[in-house]
């Protein structure tokens, strides 16, 4: 419900204040906070879950959980927070024991897709997660022992995203075509599409964007989906899009477009309860943007852009934080460019732990 | 001298146009750009050569491709697989191409000198020789000169790219417009190459004799060189005409069209395969749009597979046929990508230690050759220049780097850097 019309009003509630920065080098894909709270995950470019622990004013590291291959992409937790799920971009998904100081895998799925698993969502009632990826498929894992519950075949692409309807009885998914299908969970029958198409272009021979992250309102009559309205591939630039969708009839109700083609990627994205849409994106080195936005509107009523290439966004279970993935200045460079100690160093994710309204203000 | 035939923005080439374009270039450097007399008697020995040159333009990343380096902090989220070949493994983009290995070689070792597009592409396609006041050819005008056009009197050295086509006489350097590229954009031919419906056969037996004696009469008292060429001009289009069949996609067999994909590059790398049958010395095919600054790895999931399709594709109906003992396979770019991984997900340009793919003539099968350190940021074994790959394909063409020179009016000029030599580990 939306306390107030006025924009002014909603700017200076959330208008968002840095409380510190966790340094995470090499990069991260992504960093959820712990349903508790108190912790900050994040899987790794390197193969490595990482966590921290969470202070008023600084984060304290916490030992890596491994055994992933190659990008950890996809992580979540359970709604207690007992479990931790992860996947990553050789295929593997482990479920965590997270109720102890050092989670180890309860189950251990080695090939849970073949090649790069995209991403992974728990249910509602915590009882399964399903996984997408670059083979095309969609599986419903049991949360318990990791045991498949269900395929979902019928994208014939490459699928980037899943979520879960709030209800727990369907779930959406979407590829990089900008086809997103909705599922029966119960049966696995495909129910009906969402069109995101716009958020795909083939540009000579790559196909370019596609429907990149998916989010439900709190009561699930709203679906976001998120991309890029494509420009061109190569570099691929691209005016960053959100497609509201009313999921009772998968009609659009809302576009936004928030930025430049410059801008490029929508990454992430919250709906809040208030009824805005939190969103963050990445383009072209050094373009990033946290930005809010109600449907309604035709641009957003904040936007942060000090945080370069901005990849995730998570939302404090109290509601009054934030944490965005972004980027350091200066990633990009052609050639040799070395550091001051001659080394051929790489780039690295800060994490920007962000506040507003009374939170900051403390 | 060489007289500048079009610019750049001119790419639309009808028949009447290439042709006169062409014998104007060519009666205006007739003689120029010549070889020492040594080497043309090489020339016949070793004509039935030809050449695949793939050129990928942009830069392909060789993390993604010839090179992985898995689970390491700049290897992507790709994993290796195993080819045909014990030991050598490429990306797992790759798995087509994978079960050609054995016919293959990749050379790792590459460290090369210009990290952008405008001056890499040209300079790469050069050779990047030594600075001698000239500008050298590039490698399809240096075969098309050094080898000819051989028997099927087909243009010798044809491009086929997407978007337009045209005459590209730039190609041919120093060596005058004769020797640039015949580019097929889009794979079809140059607009009205064929007779015009309008025009009876034997209106144009009529047209063709008056030609005949107008270049007859132009040949009185002056240099033959300098009529030869121009004849050669018609000679070539007249066989182009003749030969109209190649284009017609329509005679593509579904299941070749299968195999090497339906989407642009497959397209065009079918349609190189025939151009190879039908003799033509060097084929370029192109494909654009791989300068993944931006979202590399979505890129080269999409990008990589189609590649991979035609590639492996050719490699295997080459080999099939055996015409891979006589054809050169070259894959390669302008530079390969950066290690680091950039804030936009991307890859940034990388000439410091990258990759190419080669097949067919005496190169080595089954053989990956030069190293880099295990997190794929420069060469850890010999570092190799373009100028070794000159000398290296020049070899395998079966024309003797070391000894053989171009005659530019008089100037002799080495065929690829005097500082590089052959690879002979690539060699079999």
């Amino acid at each position: 419900m939306i306390q107030s019309n006025d924009t002014e009003t909603l700017k200076s509630r959330f208008e968002t204040h840095e409380q510190y920065v966790v340094s995470a080098e090499p990069q991260i894909v992504a960093a959820r906070f712990s349903p508790c709270g108190t912790q900050l995950v994040a899987g790794g470019f390197d193969a490595q879950v990482r966590r921290w622990s969470l202070e008023a004013d600084k984060a304290t590291e916490l030992p890596v959980m491994e055994g992933h291959d190659g990008w950890v992409h996809a992580l979540g937790f359970n709604t207690a927070g007992t479990r931790l799920f992860t996947g990553d971009s050789w295929g593997q998904l482990r479920g965590w024991a997270y109720d102890q100081p050092h989670p180890t895998p309860t189950w251990i799925q080695a090939a849970a897709h073949d090649g790069w698993l995209r991403e992974l969502h728990v249910s509602p009632d915590g009882h399964t997660l399903a996984t997408c990826g670059r083979d095309q498929v969609v599986r419903i894992w049991s949360a318990d022992d990791g045991s498949l519950q269900q395929e979902l075949v019928g994208h014939g692409q490459d699928v980037f995203c899943v979520r879960y309807h709030p209800d727990g009885r369907t779930l959406v998914t979407g590829d990089d075509r900008g086809v997103v299908k909705q599922w029966d969970v119960a049966t696995g029958e495909c129910l009906g599409e969402f069109d995101a198409s716009v958020l795909y272009l083939l540009h000579r021979l790559q196909d370019v964007g596609g429907a990149r992250v998916l989010a439900f309102d709190k009561t699930g009559q709203t679906l976001a989906c998120g991309g890029t309205t494509p420009k061109n591939g190569g570099t691929v630039q691209g005016t960053p899009t959100i497609l509201l969708f009313d999921v009772a009839t998968r009609a659009v109700t809302h576009t936004l477009k928030l930025g430049a083609p410059n801008h490029c990627l929508v990454h992430d994205i919250h709906l809040h309860d208030e009824g805005f849409v939190m969103a963050v994106t990445s383009g072209t080195p050094g373009q990033g943007q946290l930005l809010f936005q109600r449907p309604e509107d035709d641009a957003p009523f904040y936007v942060n852009t000090k945080m370069p290439n901005c990849h995730s966004l998570s939302v404090h279970p109290d509601g009054t934080r934030l944490a965005v993935v972004a980027t350091n200045r200066g990633s990009n460079g052609n050639g040799r460019r070395l550091d001051k100690e001659g080394r051929y160093a790489g780039n690295t994710s800060p994490i920007h732990l962000l506040a507003w309204g009374a939170q900051a203000d403390a | 001298m060489n007289q500048p035939l079009c610019k750049p923005w001119e790419h639309q080439l009808s028949r009447r146009n290439w042709l006169g374009a062409v014998g104007a270039g060519a009666i205006g450097t007739a003689g120029l750009g010549g070889l020492l007399p040594p080497v043309l008697a090489d020339d016949v020995n070793h004509n039935k050569r030809q050449v695949l040159f793939v050129w990928i333009d942009g830069g392909m990343s060789q993390l993604e491709s010839w090179d992985p380096k898995p689970n390491t902090q700049f290897g992507g989220p790709f994993r290796a697989i195993d080819t045909t070949v014990p030991g050598i493994q490429i990306s797992e983009l790759l798995p087509r191409t994978a079960q050609q290995m054995h016919h293959m070689a990749i050379i790792r070792s590459l460290c090369t000198q210009d990290n952008s597009h405008s001056a890499g592409v040209a300079r790469i396609q050069r050779g990047d020789p030594k600075n001698r006041g000239v500008t050298y050819p590039y490698f399809g005008s240096a075969v098309a000169k050094l080898m000819g056009p051989g028997q099927s009197k087909l243009p010798p050295y044809v491009w086929i790219k997407p978007g337009s086509g045209g005459f590209k006489h730039q190609d041919a350097g120093f060596l005058g417009p004769r020797y640039g590229a015949l580019a097929f954009g889009d794979g079809q031919p140059p607009e009205n190459l064929l007779r015009p419906e309008t025009l009876s056969e034997p209106q144009a037996r009529a047209r063709s004799e008056l030609r005949q004696r107008a270049n007859n009469r132009y040949q009185q008292g002056r240099n033959p060189t300098v009529t030869e060429a121009n004849s050669y001009v018609f000679d070539v289009a007249q066989t182009l005409m003749d030969r109209k069949e190649l284009f017609d996609q329509s005679n593509f067999s579904a299941s070749d069209v299968a195999r090497y994909g339906s989407h642009e590059f497959g397209r065009h790398m079918l349609l190189g395969r025939k151009m190879l049958e039908a003799g033509v010395r060097f084929v370029k095919v192109n494909s654009y749009g791989w300068d993944t600054h931006g979202d590399n790895f979505n890129g080269h999931a999409s990008l990589m597979p189609k590649f991979d399709q035609a590639f492996a594709a050719i490699i295997e109906d080459l080999a099939a046929s055996g015409m891979l003992d006589q054809v050169l396979v070259i894959a390669m770019s302008e530079f390969g990508r950066t290690p680091r991984i950039n804030g936009h997900i991307g890859r940034d340009h990388w000439p410091e230690a990258w990759s190419l793919a080669m097949a067919g003539c005496s190169v080595g099968r089954g053989i990956a050759v030069g190293e880099t350190n295990a997190e794929g940021t420069w060469v850890e074994s010999e570092e190799h220049d373009i100028g070794h790959m000159f000398h290296t394909w020049f070899k395998a063409l079966g024309i003797d780097p070391q000894h053989t020179e171009y005659d530019n009016q008089g100037q002799p000029l080495p065929i690829a850097h005097d500082d590089c030599g052959v690879i002979k580990e690539l060699l079999s």
